[in-house]
Order: structure tokens, then C-alpha cells, then sequence
């Protein structure tokens, strides 16, 4: 049976109309993983060294232990924005005579099956084996390495729970926010050391196998909460998201000076705001805002003169999030109305503007919600005033132009429930190649120049592409409208 | 063979479905009527446990659907086209279906050879995914796939609708060759009265979640209904 659904993932996959792109993509996911993974061997194989020579420490292992609680505080946090929901289509398979338990399993596998769980295990083991087996002998050594896989393992199962149950909550945000608080709080006002709490416990782990012992109860716990609570809701119902209708009758004003450009971005907007899926965009945009505060704050960026070339990262991300996130789903989003569009008279071009009109007002927004950042500088409201030029000049028709390649349909009335096409790891990675390209507009100037140079160059290039706007948006445009059969009928057969 | 028992459906404050009690007779074929919104799909979704009954039970043989999933084997049902694996071709899909059911290359062509004639040569051997298959061609698989493994029971919604007057009749005397047969119960929502009529041995009415009547006179059955749908 489990072949059986192994091989219709295959199919589904390389039958899909966007198989090029999937491909593409996995393809590019592959090599950062790769990539990604081997830093994390090296890291690994350097962590001893670094700190003992680097860092100065003469019991590395104590050091260590009394750290590892916040390698897991930001593994909660890394697993909250990049691991990936199972999913599947349950509609197809739920009248057979497959057993639901065996397709929650497949699908809980399945999750597991992902670099995220092999970062403990790469960065843990050459350090278990130089270090801590001539310390403590191997049987320390398996002990230690097995608290660790299980802590982190089990990580994996609550977070999978934990997505899938604060999906669209402000709890979810809050729990996060409260990790995040916990892990930077920690020590910082003399209160509380977290990492000093914990340290009996993995300390204790070199010698005893019972905390290793206790992680896999809890572990084991952690897989039956989550086994639970999807085979709970392997029902049709949860499959559809039936919303209340909350936000009714809410327009943005603002959208109606654009004529049926503006008609179609407050269409728009009323799509994100009445779908789980594009509010957890917006939601993320809003997230977002407080990213500046892990950089602006910390003191490891501060620079004698100028400032840190990542403020420009920070800058773009704070800005251009949801142009970045939302647009890479360009059509994707009205792929079930997308005929509606093209049976209207000029209907796709002012889709197609009306989403250039959103991007902008929403990175606007993002901008003067960004300005109290001021509080830390001049320079990086300048910053953020030239990464949010950039990005409305440039970086939104380059999302634009990816976009366009094989758009992906989706089903927006379905609910989150084995359908998570929200925040992935992919989605991640593809805002890679579009984060590089301030960077090759301000590194020249602020190498050869200064700085500010940089961010001039920046605005200077971003004011470029508003003033040819219409210009490069005509391009995206007539993009669309070439390919609009094809698209039109690839949004049709996979629906 | 099927009784349901106190059954509810509530949607929040709506009570969508109260059946407080019905009995579904072996080899009896037993059809669904009602107007949009009578709860005809969600009380067959209660049945196949594809929903959750807020309040009540529905046994198959005995067995309660929400508790144990061996009923599965001998209930075969087609509701829409989301029950299909779209990026199969037809001949794929049976093949995965053979496998899951445990049955033999001969009884998949056996099973298959049955509808011949509703199939009119436009399924098989075709290099066509199912989703790009027609709405007619589509429902031709659902009900060839809700009969495979020989089904005690057999759910179909709308099993006439999209189908061309020729395969409509072709369905209908499919579906009472195969209960006198193999002794199949069908279970049949319609909206199509004429058919309903013809072939069911009991209609009963649905109107807002109640059954309002349970018809079992063949001789009444067209003009009551017709009595109600003209009001």
C-alpha cells in the first residue's frame, strides 16, 4: 500500500502542468540543500576548534550544553517558517479501502523525510565522536547524540501539530514571539539564564542514559499528539475552509481612484483578507516589520563608519516581503476565477495592473510602518526608503517575470487541513536569487565609493524603473496576454 | 443492510440533516430526492464517514461507519470527481484500483467488460489523463470504479447527470441488470424524477434536511413527486 501512494506522489508530480517549474525548483532546492547541509557537516567537524581556539573555552563540552537550549529555541522558530505541512489529496482516497491510519502514517513519514531533520545529526555527531567519546567514552558519547536527535525529532512532530492547529491563529504568532523573547531575554536582564536551567539536563546526559531515556517518551508522545490530531480530521469538512463571513463589504477606498485596475486590486484585497492562505501572507508581511529589531539592535552590526551591508537584506525583506512572497504566486492565486478575467474586456491587463497597484500600496504600507526604525538611525530610514524605491522600481517586475514562468494552480477554498501551500521551504529559497539583486546595485558603489553611494545608487536605479514603469509593466502584460490560453488551461486541468 | 439512527448534521446554529431513524433494505434501489440545499449529498457523505454526523449513527451491517473502516470493501460510491486520482489515465486509475481491491488482471477485465457499452469506446486504451476527460466521460469511471470488487452497496450522486440521453439509458439498465445480478443495493440521488421513478423501488424526499416521504408504491411515486416539485 505504501508503494501504491509513493508511486501516485510520483505521477502527481511529474504529471503536474507545472512540472518544469517543480522541477526546476526541487532541482534548485536540491543544490541549496546541499549546499546548506554541507556548511552544517563542516560546522560540525569545526565546532570543537571554534571553540577552543576561537572562542577561547577550555571546557568546549560544558560550554556547549549550556547553549544547546537555544539551538532548539531557534530550531522552534526555523521549523515554524520553513518546515512543510503534508499534503495530500484526501478526497481521492478516503472511500477506498485504505485504512485512514495508513495514510496519516505515509503522510507523517513523509514529513519527516527532510533535511531539517538530518541539521542535529550533522552538526552533532563529529562533535559526539572527537569530544565527547574521549571525554566521557562512547556509551556518553550515543547518549548525548541520542537526547539531542530525539529533542530535535521531537521538535519535528510538535511543530507539525502546532502549525497545522494554529494555522492562521495570533496564538501561533504569539507562542513564536514568546520563544523568540525567551531565547533573547534570556540573561539579558539578569533575571533568568535559560541556558543555565537546562545544562544539568544535557550535562546529565553525558553519564545517564534517562534523559535520552525520557526524550523518547516524549518524542514518541509528540508523534501520537500529532497522529491524533490529523487522523481526528481526515474528513471532508476540514478540507474546506468554510469562513465566516467576517470581513464583509470591506473595500480599500484608495483602490477606486485606478479605475478597473483599482476595481480588480480591491478584488484582490478582498481575496487575501477572505482566505487563510493570502492572510497568513499578509499576516507574515506584518511579522516581518520586527525583523529590523534582531539586526538594528545587535551590536555584532554595528560598523565604525557607514553600516552593515546586511541593513540592505533587512531593508529589502522589511519592504518587499510581501511583493516577494505573495508575488511569487502571481496568478496562481485567481487560478480559479482565471476565466473570469479573460471573459472581461481587457479583464487580464487590469488583473495584471490591479496587482502591480496592491504590491505597491502594501510595501508603501510596509515602508511607514518600517519609519519608527528611525530610533536607530537616519541611516536606516534612508535604507528602507531606498531598498522600498528598489523594490517597487525593480524587484516587483522581477518577481513578476519569475511568476509568469508555468504558474502553479491552487485551491484557495481549501482549507489548511492537508493542504498547506502556504510558507515552505521553497518559497523561501526562491526569494534567494531576488534578494541578490539590490546587492548588485549597491555593492559597486559602496566598494568603490561608500555606503551611501550604495543606497543612492539604489534609489537612483529604483526611480529608473518608476519611471519606465509603465513600460516594464507593459512587458509583464503582454506576457500574460500571449501566453493566457496555456495558462487558462493549465489552471483548468489541474483544478 | 444500512440503518441510520438519531442522525444530525449541524453547521454551527443550521441544522443541515436530522434523520431521526431510516433502514436501507438489501438489493433494494433506493433513491435520493429533493431539492438544492435538502441535504441529499451530506447525508450520503455521513454515510461513507467523508463527514462527521454531529449527533446519531449509520450502520452498515451492523457496523458503525465511524468506527471501523472494513465496511469499505463492500461499499463502492461515486459522489463527484474529486473522489477520482486525476493524473491518471482511466486504465491506470482501474489498475490501481485492481491492486487496492486484490483482484486478478481477469477480474479487472471481467469488472470492465461490464461497461462496454457505457464506455462507447471513449475511455480505455486512451492516452488521456482523467482530468482532461469530458464531465460525462468522468462520471463513466467514477461508476465504473464505485462497482469494482463487487460492492454489497453502491452510492452514486447524480449518476445521470452530464450524460448523454444515450449513456443515461445504457446507466439505467446497467444499474438494474447489475441489482438483479449481482444483487447490488443502489443507493441514487437524482434530480432527474423520470429516472428516479423508473428504476428506484423506494424514493424518499428530503426538504431541508427532513425526510418528508418515504415513497415505496411504484404506481404513486411519479405523480406524488411531481405533485411536490410543481408546488
Amino acid at each position: 500500500m505504501v508503494l501504491q501512494l509513493v508511486k501516485w506522489e510520483i505521477l502527481k508530480i511529474t504529471r503536474s502542468t507545472a512540472y518544469a517549474r517543480s522541477l526546476a525548483v526541487a532541482l534548485l532546492m536540491l543544490g541549496l540543500s546541499i549546499l546548506l547541509l554541507s556548511y552544517v557537516v563542516l560546522m560540525g567537524l569545526a565546532l570543537e576548534p571554534i571553540l577552543v581556539q576561537g572562542l577561547g573555552k577550555e571546557d568546549p563540552i560544558g560550554f556547549l550544553n549550556s547553549i544547546l537550549i537555544y539551538f532548539f529555541l531557534f530550531e522552534i522558530i526555523y521549523r515554524y517558517f520553513v518546515q512543510g505541512l503534508p499534503v495530500v489529496e484526501l478526497e481521492s482516497l478516503l472511500h477506498l479501502p485504505i485504512s485512514k491510519s495508513w495514510i496519516i502514517r505515509f503522510l507523517l513519514i513523509r514529513s519527516f523525510i527532510s533535511p531539517l531533520s538530518l541539521i542535529p545529526v550533522l552538526l552533532f555527531t563529529p562533535f559526539a565522536i572527537m569530544g565527547i567519546a574521549g571525554a566521557y567514552g562512547y556509551s556518553g558519547a550515543v547518549s548525548w547524540l541520542a537526547l539531542l536527535f530525539l529533542f530535535s525529532w521531537s521538535l519535528h512532530w510538535i511543530m507539525l501539530w502546532f502549525k497545522q492547529r494554529f494555522e492562521d491563529s495570533m496564538i501561533g504568532v504569539a507562542v513564536i514571539f514568546v520563544v523568540f523573547m525567551l531565547g533573547t531575554g534570556s540573561s539579558y536582564f539578569g533575571y533568568y539564564n535559560i541556558g543555565e536551567i537546562f545544562l544539568p539536563v544535557f550535562s546529565f546526559a553525558l553519564s545517564s542514559y534517562v534523559p535520552a531515556l525520557l526524550m523518547l517518551l516524549v518524542c514518541a508522545a509528540a508523534f501520537f499528539l500529532c497522529y491524533t490530531y490529523y487522523r481526528r480530521h481526515a474528513y471532508l469538512e476540514d478540507l474546506t475552509a468554510d469562513e465566516d463571513i467576517k470581513f464583509a463589504n470591506q473595500s480599500f477606498g484608495l483602490f477606486s481612484r485606478f479605475g478597473l485596475a483599482g476595481e480588480m486590486a480591491d478584488l484582490e484585497w478582498k481575496l487575501i483578507i477572505r482566505h487563510k492562505k493570502s492572510r497568513s501572507y499578509l499576516t507574515l508581511s506584518g511579522l516581518f516589520l520586527l525583523y529590523g529589531l534582531i539586526f538594528y539592535a545587535n551590536p555584532a552590526y554595528q560598523t565604525d563608519d557607514g553600516f552593515s551591508y546586511i541593513f540592505v537584506f533587512v531593508g529589502s525583506f522589511i519592504t518587499g516581503v510581501f511583493i516577494l512572497q505573495y508575488g511569487q504566486l502571481f496568478l496562481s492565486w485567481n487560478s480559479a476565477s482565471f476565466d473570469f478575467f479573460l471573459n472581461q474586456k481587457g479583464g487580464v491587463e487590469a488583473l495584471v495592473k490591479g496587482k502591480y497597484i496592491l504590491f505597491i500600496v502594501i510595501s508603501a504600507l510596509c515602508f511607514l510602518f518600517s519609519v519608527p526604525y528611525v530610533y536607530f538611525g537616519w541611516e536606516i530610514l534612508l535604507i528602507h526608503l531606498a531598498t522600498f524605491v528598489f523594490n517597487v522600481g525593480i524587484v516587483i517586475h522581477l518577481v513578476i517575470l519569475m511568476a509568469l514562468w508555468k504558474p502553479k494552480p491552487m485551491d484557495l477554498n481549501k482549507g489548511g487541513m492537508f493542504n498547506y501551500e502556504g510558507l515552505g521551504l521553497a518559497q523561501f529559497m526562491m526569494v534567494i536569487p531576488l534578494m541578490i539583486a539590490p546587492y548588485v546595485v549597491f555593492l559597486p558603489f559602496a566598494y568603490w565609493i561608500n555606503d551611501y553611494a550604495g543606497i543612492m545608487a539604489l534609489m537612483v536605479v529604483g526611480m529608473g524603473g518608476i519611471f519606465f514603469f509603465n513600460l516594464l509593466a507593459k512587458g509583464s502584460i503582454r506576457r500574460v496576454m500571449r501566453n493566457r490560453y496555456e495558462i487558462s488551461s493549465s489552471f483548468r486541468q489541474e483544478l | 443492510m444500512i440503518t441510520i439512527e438519531g442522525l444530525k448534521k449541524r453547521y454551527k446554529e443550521a441544522t443541515v440533516l436530522d434523520v431521526p431513524k431510516l433502514q436501507i433494505y438489501r438489493t433494494e434501489c433506493f433513491g435520493l430526492v429533493g431539492n438544492n440545499g435538502a441535504g441529499k449529498t451530506t447525508l450520503f457523505r455521513i454515510m461513507l464517514d467523508l463527514v462527521r454526523a454531529t449527533e446519531g449513527q449509520v450502520c452498515f451491517e451492523g457496523e458503525d461507519v465511524s468506527r471501523t473502516e472494513n465496511w469499505k470493501r463492500r461499499v463502492g460510491a461515486y459522489l463527484d470527481e474529486h473522489m477520482l486520482l486525476a493524473f491518471l489515465t482511466p486504465d491506470e486509475y482501474f489498475e490501481s484500483l485492481r491492486r487496492i481491491y486484490g483482484l486478478s488482471q481477469e477480474d479487472l477485465a471481467q469488472h470492465l467488460d461490464r461497461f462496454r457499452e457505457l464506455f462507447n469506446d471513449e475511455i480505455l486504451g486512451k492516452k488521456k489523463y482523467i482530468r482532461d476527460l469530458s464531465k460525462g466521460n468522468l462520471k463513466k469511471v467514477g461508476i465504473a470504479a464505485a462497482l469494482i470488487g463487487n460492492p454489497a452497496a453502491v452510492l452514486l450522486d447524480e449518476p445521470f447527470e452530464n450524460l448523454d440521453p444515450s449513456s443515461q439509458n445504457r446507466l439505467k439498465r446497467f444499474i438494474l441488470q447489475e441489482k438483479e445480478r449481482n444483487e447490488i443495493t443502489f443507493l441514487l440521488s437524482s434530480h432527474d424524477l423520470a429516472h428516479v421513478t423508473d428504476i428506484c423501488d423506494r424514493i424518499v424526499l428530503l426538504e431541508k434536511g427532513k425526510i418528508i416521504k418515504d415513497l415505496i408504491d411504484k404506481e404513486l411515486m411519479a405523480s406524488e413527486l411531481f405533485q411536490y416539485f410543481d408546488q
